[in-house]
This record gives C-alpha cells, sequence and structure tokens, in this order.
C-alpha cells in the first residue's frame, strides 16, 4: 500500500507531487520518489520521508510528472526498490500501488528474454511488460501489458515518447481523478488534490484512462470509452492540515465534540423521536435475522461494540469477525445482514469479504468516512461517519463516531423489531444529544491524563481489563497504545486474567481498569484487587461520583456520567489521550508509526 | 503588513463564561469575538496573521482549522503575564512594522485600514469612552500621546487606548529591556517610549466594542445582530409565521405555530417548536433544542443548549450544552449587583447561566443572578442568590 499521484497541467510539476505526497505519507513512508518529463524524462528517488526526497531534487521544469511514496511489500527498502521503475529502454516510467500475485512467473519470463532487472519489485516487471507491448501509443501498450497481470494495482504511467499525457489504470487498489482547468490530477487519495481542486472522477475496477492538460477520456474494461460523472468534494483542504496542533492525531481527538453531531446530523429529531437514515439503508434493515459484523483493527474493536448495542436493545444474534478470516471461512447466510466497517473503504481485507459476502447473497450495508471509496460503491447501502478525513494512522475521532453509527443502527432495529417504546427512544436520544458535552469535559481534562502518562511511559507492558462493553474499548485502548508508543500492549476481558495473563503481571507492568457503575462492580472491585495483591499499579477509569474506586486503585481518572452503554464513547477518548501523551513523552513519530500505514489497501 | 493578534488571555471577569472558552472565544452572534477581529483585519488587506494564544489553546486551534480566509501562524504564551510579553512571542515571525491588535474587543476594518495607512512610526487607534477609568486613559497633545494613565480611581479624560497599535520592529527591543524589570503590559512600554521622546501618533476608532462583565453579552448581541443578513436554511413548517430579519442555519428544524419577530439567529442542527415564540434580539447557537411553547426575548442562547416545554427567558444567557427542563422562567428587572467591590446597577436584567448546567422542572432564577457552569439544580427550586460553579442546589 502506497501513495501515488500524477500531474499534467501549467505548474511545475515537482512542486505539486511533493505536495501531493506529503499528503499521502499516511499511507507509506519507507521510500519516495517522482519522475518529470521537461526536455526528457528524469527520475528522482530517496529512502526515507518524502522532505528527505524534497531536499535531494534540483529545480525541475517539467509540466507533467508521477510520484509515489512507498509502503514496502515486495523487496526491501532500497533506493532500487523506490518507485517510479523504468523500462530498459528508460523511456516510459511507472508507479503503482497494489500486489501483482503472478510477478515471479513474469520476472522469470523476462530474465530468459535477457531482460535485465534493476529491482526485486513487483512493480519493475509491468514496465518491461509495457516497453514489449509498446508499438507506438501508450495506452495500448498499457492495456495489452495488463492482460498478463493477476494481483491488485493502481498504476500511473509517462512515457517520454508521448509527453502529453498519463496512462492511469485501476483494480482493487484506489485511484481518482483530479479535474482542474488546463490541469488534471491522479491521485490515491483526495486530501493529495484538495488544494488545487475539488472535482474528483472516481475510477472503478477496470477502469482506464487518459489524462491531458485539458482532456480526460476513461475507458472500462472492454477498451470502450464511457463518460464518468464528476463529483464535488465537500471537504476543506485546510481539514487536511494540522492547524496549530502539534499532532494530526492530537487535532482529531479535539476534533470529536464536532464530529459526534455530525454524526446526528439529519438523523436524530428529538421533536420528532426519529432515526432516519437514506431509503436504501432503510430498506436493506427490515426483516434482518441475524447481522455479521465484519472489519480490521480498530474498526473491528467499534464492530464488537456495535455488537453489544444491538444485541442489548434487538435481541437479533451479531457474529463480529475478523475481514481477513471471515473472507475465507466465515458462514455466509443469505438470510444476514452484513455490516462491513472500514474508515478509508478502501480496506483490501474487508472489500474482499464484502465481495464474498455479496456473492453468497447477503444483504451488505457499509459504515465508512469516506464518500466515494470503493466500498460505498460495491455495497447494497452505506452509511457515512461524516468525519471529515482523518490522517493520523492511528483511528480515533473515526473510531468514536463508527459506535455511534452503530449505536443509530441498534436503535433503528430496536425501533423496526419494536422492541422499544417511543419514551425510551426519546431518553436515548437526549443521552445521545449530551454526549458532545461529555467529550468537551474529558479533554478538559488533557493535563490531567498527562500526568497520568508520564507513570505509564518506562514500563515494560501496559494491560487494559474492563467488562461487558468496556471489553472491547479495552482491546482498542491497548491497540492505541500499542500502535503509537510501541509499549507492548494488550487488553483483556476483566474475568480472564487470572486464567493466563495472570502469569505477565509483575511491578513495570501497569494496569488500566475500566469501572463503571453497574452489575459488573463489585467483580471489577475485585479484579483490581487481585492485580494489585501481584505487585502492578492499577489505573482506574470511573465514573465521576464514583466515591469508592479511590480506595482500591493507584490513580483515578474519571469520566463523566451518561447512559452506561455511551459512556465507552468518553472512556475511548481518555484512552486516545492517554496513549498520545505516552508517545509523546517517548518522543514517537505519533502520526507517522513505524512500520504501519492509515489504509491498508493489501491483503 | 502582518498582524499580530493576543489572544491568550483567560478574562477572568467574564466567569463562568471564560471557565470553558478562552475570553477570545466567547460568541456574538453566535461567532467568536476572535472571529470578527480576524474578518475585519482581512478586509483592510492583511493576509498575514499571527494569533498569540495560550489559556484553553485547543479551542481556539479547534475552531478555526477551517478558517481560510488568511495564512495564520499560532505562537504560544505559556504564562499569561502581559500583553507586551505575549507580543514579544511573534518576535521571530516579523519583520518590520506591524499592527498588534487584541482579540477580544470586536473592531471595524476601517480604523485598521487607517492605522495601517498612516505613516507615523508609532501609532494607537483610541475612543471617546463614558467611562474611562476602567480603561487605559490616553492623555494628548497635538495628536500624540503625552501619558496613559491605566484604570485610573477617578473619571478623568475622554479619550482610552483600544489597544490596537502599530508598531516598529524596534519595539521589542524596549519589551525585552523592560521585561528583564518584570514589567509585561504593553501600555507601560509605550508610555516609556513616550518618555523617551518617541512620538505615538493617535487615531480615531469608528466602532470599538469591549465586554468586559458577563450581562455584555446581551448588549454586544443586541447591536450586533444587526449586521446579519436574513436567510432560511433548513426546514420551515407549514404554520410558522417569521417577520422580520430572521437567520436559519442548515439542518435546523423550526416545527408549526412557532412566530419568529426579527432580528433573531437561529444556528445549525437545532429544532424549535412546535409553538415557540421568538422575539428581538435573540441568539440560538448550533445543535440547541426549544421545546413546545417556550417564550424567549432578547437573549442569548449558546451551542446545544435544551430549553424544556412552557420556559420563559427574557434578557438572559445560556451557557453551552446547558439543559433547562420544563417550566422554567427567569425573573425580569433592574438589580443592583456587586462586581470587584463595586455595586452596579442593571437595566433590564434577567439571569445569566454558566455552561454545562442541568436545571430541573420549575425552576425560578432571580433578576441579575449569575449560576456558575456545571451546576445542578433540583426541580421546584427559587434561586434568590449567585451559584458557584459546581454546586448542586439540593
Amino acid at each position: 500500500m502506497c501513495g501515488i499521484i500524477g500531474y499534467n497541467g501549467f505548474r511545475n510539476a515537482d512542486k505539486v507531487l511533493i505536495d501531493g505526497l506529503k499528503r499521502l505519507e499516511y499511507r507509506g513512508y519507507d521510500s519516495a520518489g517522482i519522475g518529470v518529463i521537461g526536455k526528457n524524462l528524469k527520475i528522482y528517488k530517496e529512502i526515507g520521508e518524502i522532505s528527505k526526497l524534497e531536499k535531494y531534487i534540483p529545480k525541475l521544469d517539467g509540466d507533467i510528472g508521477i510520484g509515489h511514496t512507498r509502503w514496502a511489500t515486495h523487496g526491501g527498502v532500497s533506493k532500487e526498490n523506490a518507485h517510479p521503475h523504468l523500462s530498459g529502454n528508460n523511456k516510459i516510467a511507472i508507479i503503482h500501488n497494489g500486489i501483482i500475485e503472478n510477478f515471479q512467473k513474469l520476472r522469470e519470463e523476462l530474465k530468459k528474454q535477457g531482460v535485465k532487472l534493476r529491482s526485486q519489485t513487483d512493480t519493475e516487471v509491468i514496465a518491461h511488460l509495457i516497453e514489449k507491448n509498446y508499438k507506438g501509443n501508450l495506452y495500448d501498450a498499457v492495456f495489452s501489458a495488463l492482460k498478463k497481470i493477476k494481483g491488485s494495482y493502481a498504476l500511473v504511467v509517462i512515457s517520454s515518447d508521448e509527453p502529453d499525457k498519463i496512462i492511469g489504470a485501476r483494480k482493487e487498489s484506489p485511484l481518482v481523478i483530479g479535474v482542474g482547468d488546463n490541469e488534471n490530477f491522479l491521485a490515491s487519495d483526495i486530501p493529495a488534490l484538495l488544494k488545487y481542486t475539488n472535482r474528483v472522477i472516481f475510477l472503478n475496477d477496470g477502469e482506464m484512462c487518459i489524462i491531458k492538460k485539458n482532456k480526460v477520456k476513461v475507458f472500462n474494461e472492454k477498451n470502450k470509452e464511457i463518460k464518468k460523472e464528476e463529483k464535488l468534494i465537500k471537504w476543506d483542504f485546510k481539514d487536511a492540515e494540522k492547524s496549530g496542533f502539534s499532532h494530526f492525531m492530537l487535532k482529531e481527538i479535539y476534533d470529536q465534540p464536532e464530529t459526534v453531531h455530525k454524526v446526528f446530523l439529519g438523523r436524530v429529531s428529538e421533536i420528532d423521536r426519529t432515526i432516519t437514515f437514506p431509503e436504501k439503508v432503510e430498506n436493506i434493515i427490515q426483516d434482518v435475522k441475524s447481522i455479521n459484523i465484519v472489519a480490521c483493527g480498530t474498526s473491528f474493536y467499534s464492530g464488537l461494540v456495535g455488537k453489544y448495542f444491538i444485541e442489548k436493545l434487538t435481541e437479533l444474534p451479531v457474529n463480529v469477525e475478523l475481514s481477513s478470516e471471515y473472507r475465507y471461512f466465515g458462514t455466509k447466510n443469505k438470510d444476514s445482514l452484513v455490516i462491513c466497517i472500514t474508515q478509508s473503504g478502501e480496506t483490501a481485507d474487508t472489500l474482499a469479504a464484502l465481495k464474498e459476502a455479496k456473492i453468497s447473497g447477503c444483504k451488505t450495508l457499509v459504515i465508512t468516512n469516506v464518500i466515494g471509496s470503493t466500498a460505498t460503491r460495491i455495497s447494497d447501502a452505506y452509511i457515512l461517519t461524516q468525519s471529515g478525513p482523518e490522517i493520523g494512522v492511528a483511528a480515533t475521532k473515526t473510531f468514536t463516531s463508527q459506535i455511534l453509527v452503530l449505536f443509530l443502527i441498534s436503535l433503528k432495529l430496536a425501533i423496526l423489531e419494536k422492541k422499544i417504546g417511543a419514551d425510551e427512544l426519546y431518553e436515548y436520544i437526549l443521552h445521545l444529544k449530551e454526549l458532545s458535552k461529555k467529550v468537551r469535559q474529558v479533554l478538559d481534562k488533557n493535563e490531567e491524563i498527562s500526568n497520568i502518562a508520564k507513570k505509564l511511559k518506562d514500563s515494560n507492558s501496559v494491560f487494559f481489563i474492563g467488562r461487558g462493553i468496556n471489553f472491547p474499548i479495552s482491546l482498542e485502548g491497548a491497540l492505541k497504545l500499542k500502535e503509537i508508543s510501541y509499549l507492548h500492549a494488550e487488553g483483556f476481558a476483566a474475568g480472564e486474567l487470572k486464567h493466563g495473563p495472570f502469569a505477565l503481571l509483575t511491578k513495570t507492568s501497569p494496569v488500566v481498569a475500566i469501572v463503571t457503575n453497574n452489575s459488573t462492580y463489585d467483580k471489577m472491585i475485585a479484579n483490581i484487587g487481585e492485580v494489585k495483591a501481584r505487585g502492578p499499579k492499577v489505573i482506574a477509569i470511573a465514573e465521576e461520583n464514583d466515591t469508592e474506586i479511590e480506595k482500591h486503585a493507584d490513580f483515578v481518572l474519571r469520566y463523566p456520567s451518561n447512559s452506561n452503554m455511551l459512556s465507552c464513547v468518553s472512556i475511548s477518548v481518555i484512552l486516545q489521550l492517554l496513549a498520545y501523551h505516552v508517545a509523546n513523552f517517548r518522543n514517537c513519530s505519533i502520526d507517522k508509526p513505524r512500520n504501519l500505514a492509515k489504509s491498508v489497501t493489501v491483503e | 503588513m502582518k498582524a499580530v493578534i493576543l489572544a491568550a488571555g483567560e478574562g477572568k471577569r467574564l466567569r463562568p463564561y471564560t471557565e470553558t472558552l478562552p475570553k477570545v472565544m466567547l460568541p456574538v452572534v453566535n461567532k467568536p469575538i476572535l472571529e470578527y477581529v480576524l474578518d475585519a483585519v482581512i478586509k483592510s488587506g492583511i493576509n498575514e496573521i499571527i494569533v498569540v494564544v495560550g489559556y484553553k489553546k485547543e479551542v481556539i486551534l479547534e475552531y478555526f482549522k477551517d478558517y481560510n480566509k488568511a495564512n495564520i501562524t499560532y505562537v504560544t504564551q505559556d504564562k499569561q503575564l502581559g500583553t507586551a510579553h505575549a507580543l514579544l512571542q511573534a518576535k521571530k515571525h516579523l519583520k518590520d512594522s506591524f499592527i498588534v491588535l487584541s482579540g477580544d474587543n470586536i473592531i471595524d476594518s476601517n480604523s485598521i485600514s487607517k492605522l495601517i495607512e498612516d505613516k507615523s512610526k508609532y501609532s494607537i487607534l483610541i475612543k471617546r469612552h463614558s467611562q474611562p477609568s476602567k480603561y487605559g486613559v490616553v492623555f494628548l497633545e497635538k495628536n500624540m500621546i503625552k501619558e496613559i494613565v491605566e484604570k485610573p480611581k477617578e473619571e478623568l479624560g475622554n479619550f482610552i487606548s483600544t489597544g490596537i497599535y502599530k508598531l516598529p520592529k524596534s519595539v521589542f527591543k524596549t519589551i525585552e529591556d523592560l521585561g528583564s524589570d518584570g514589567i509585561y503590559a504593553l501600555s507601560t512600554v509605550i508610555q516609556s517610549l513616550v518618555n523617551q521622546g518617541e512620538e505615538i501618533n493617535t487615531i480615531i476608532a469608528e466602532s470599538w466594542m469591549d465586554i468586559v462583565y458577563p450581562w455584555d453579552l446581551i448588549k454586544v448581541n443586541e447591536t450586533m445582530i444587526h449586521e446579519l443578513p436574513s436567510s432560511i436554511g433548513g426546514v420551515v413548517e407549514k404554520g410558522v409565521t417569521i417577520k422580520g430579519d430572521v437567520f436559519v442555519g442548515k439542518d435546523t428544524k423550526i416545527y408549526s405555530g412557532c412566530y419568529i419577530v426579527g432580528p433573531v439567529f437561529i444556528g445549525e442542527g437545532c429544532e424549535i417548536g412546535p409553538n415557540v415564540c421568538i422575539f428581538p434580539s435573540t441568539t440560538i447557537g448550533d445543535n440547541s433544542v426549544i421545546q413546545p411553547f417556550g417564550h424567549i426575548q432578547n437573549a442569548v442562547i449558546m451551542n446545544e443548549v435544551h430549553v424544556g416545554s412552557q420556559s420563559f427567558l427574557k434578557n438572559s444567557i445560556v451557557g453551552r450544552s446547558t439543559i433547562i427542563k420544563d417550566h422554567f422562567s427567569s425573573i425580569n428587572g433592574s438589580p443592583t449587583v456587586e462586581i470587584e467591590g463595586e455595586f452596579k446597577k442593571l437595566k433590564n436584567m434577567g439571569t445569566m447561566i454558566g455552561d454545562d448546567c442541568n436545571i430541573g422542572s420549575s425552576v425560578v432564577i432571580d433578576s441579575g443572578k449569575i449560576i456558575g457552569k456545571n451546576c445542578k439544580i433540583n426541580s421546584l427550586k427559587k434561586i434568590m442568590d449567585n451559584i458557584p460553579s459546581n454546586t448542586k442546589v439540593m
């Protein structure tokens, strides 16, 4: 999974490419490179972040070019393996995001034909194939070359023989066209283009395009030219900037009082006592017998929270499965509704699972943050989290928004199943409307949370425990901490601790315990006692009016009371800030943690 | 030319509203004061702005994240020592002459333009004021400053300093010299320049507004709401009467039977009605709900507020995220309030309720009383005194 960009227009291409790559850096940052056609085709590559590449590029004067930021899959991190890759005659340059599955075989064939390969990548193979198929028309050469390729790709090609055009092709990896005036763009994701245009065309699987300065042509799989609709993107260019915050992650955590509201906008009416979704969604959730929630990473944990909501409010059985497992092993019952959760709408594992579910005849519903993403186009219906772009690799605001979308779905299902009355619904709506305030009150405790984080920063391991809905919240808390602070962290159901994990407890492995005032309160207090007896310090996350907890835990962080089901939103924000501050104290690269990338578009 | 906007202060006299927001973020017609200042600065032709933030800076950064009319750089003043110290934080971003303004006074763009065009090395915007003793009083000699007296005990002079200056980069030398003696107020720095024989030209500002006490929010709202264009977004049901200039934000729903007389501002994502009467000059912030049969008049209702059915709110303020249950009543009168050891007579005053409060059914609050932030008042209570923040009235 990598970030790619192409530019054909009137500006200095290298400036546009570098600027765009910086906005795509969240997709990978092992190495980067650009190729620009001026008098001739020139390629520059460097290992490391984009800023390193930028320093190394001399003044260039071409106005057409391509750029790439890499997250290594085939072939290690090296200058040779960085993109763009050149054909044997050095006339064709290509950049690629995805994985070519039959590349070993193709490599052997090329070698037999005497082609000298310069890198270990799957991408270079495509460059040579295009050269072999070149008979004076770059588009035709790319089309023929792609016939021999198995796998996924978003591909962008330029040639010094045809310096007026860029060829793009997409299959299972994201690629959008940005349409400007006398300039056009190609990119993996919208933020790379927003500075220049908000008019975009989404390419579907199998489609190819020719990008000229003042013309865009799109072709379908059968090589027939098709008309595509331009979409206007409402995001602001500013949304993709840190605007004074030290990290995108912190900015996105502070976005949450607002993003919480955005989930309800146009969906929740207090006075009418209604929850409204688009018609397609309303139709698909009628007569549901069972539900499968399918997702990866943080989205998977929000799915687990969703299971608690739906089962509690509707008694419908819910199975939550990891996309990469469900795809091959999940039971795909025709009567069940499959809810796929993916922030980017491009997560390869989840898309594969979604396709499998569709083939099996399941009804499919997607929860995503990105309109026009692949997931929204191949599912039966979708609900947007409406959170605005999320740049920090660690998901924050989209997690809480996903949880709230799932809560709205469970309320809607409960109404349809006649499990709750109008008055109970009204109570829930009031609780929902208070959430923004609760989140704001947690943000006001930022300093207090930072002080606790100081105590965690030198731990060997940190364990998170909770019961019920707070079990998946513990898993998410641990995931946040490990992904950005590189501390070992695990989440457990509090009751499971004594069935094994106890062996890991030492003085240097503090335990974060989420304690809520419900029927499991006494059990949690007992768990805290068991933990403390074995040496670790305990940090309790407890309700603001809990006066008992100080007697049991070493440190306490408070969250404002809300309904038992919805307090998990405030608790999540505390855990996000905790992870953020620990990572900050440990001087970690918070927005770009090592080895990780934002949207995982490889399987 | 660049502008520096000082936005680091807390605004203690505006508590409880400044317990959760810095003073510059207090809303006037649903827009923070700082946004008025930024808009005016930009309108005067400046597009490089340095904002000095400090107290609750995240609130400012978060709100202005989508603001793209100018290039804004934020610098942080960790301790709020004084205005000159705040300005010093912006030093490295400045090359030559610049404008400095405070982020908590609404100012018009014409006055800023005049300041920019003025050829003097130093110049200041001043304003005639009926109660100069609350401010830095400016004494003049041939249009130049002779003396600035901060908050004189007696009512002296006519003109006050607006705190808006045009200064040369060399001013930082004086700021640093005085700073080493522990002097951090910009007015003292200016006085010291006068003493050194520098000439400081004065220009009279056209319109300049300060918000000192909570009740000023009602007054300023009343003045600024007239600038608003009327526009109806969202859904207005059949049977709603709208007269005069009324602004309704997108995704807001006004239910049948409401009677609204402008100027009235209603933000985004609100639900109003059925059968609510709203009279001039009322502002209702975003995502607020006014339940059936309410009467609201000359009130400032901030974001995410919930007003229960049959409630009466007049000449009053309700802070963010406060929940008021049904049958609330704000008593109106002309109370005498004690503030900073002085007694002050207010006219036509209702009540002022802080952020995050939870007020039960049938509560009555006396005229001029201030309820702190995050208070809980049980049903059927009659409140005759100010209530400090985080209090429960059982």
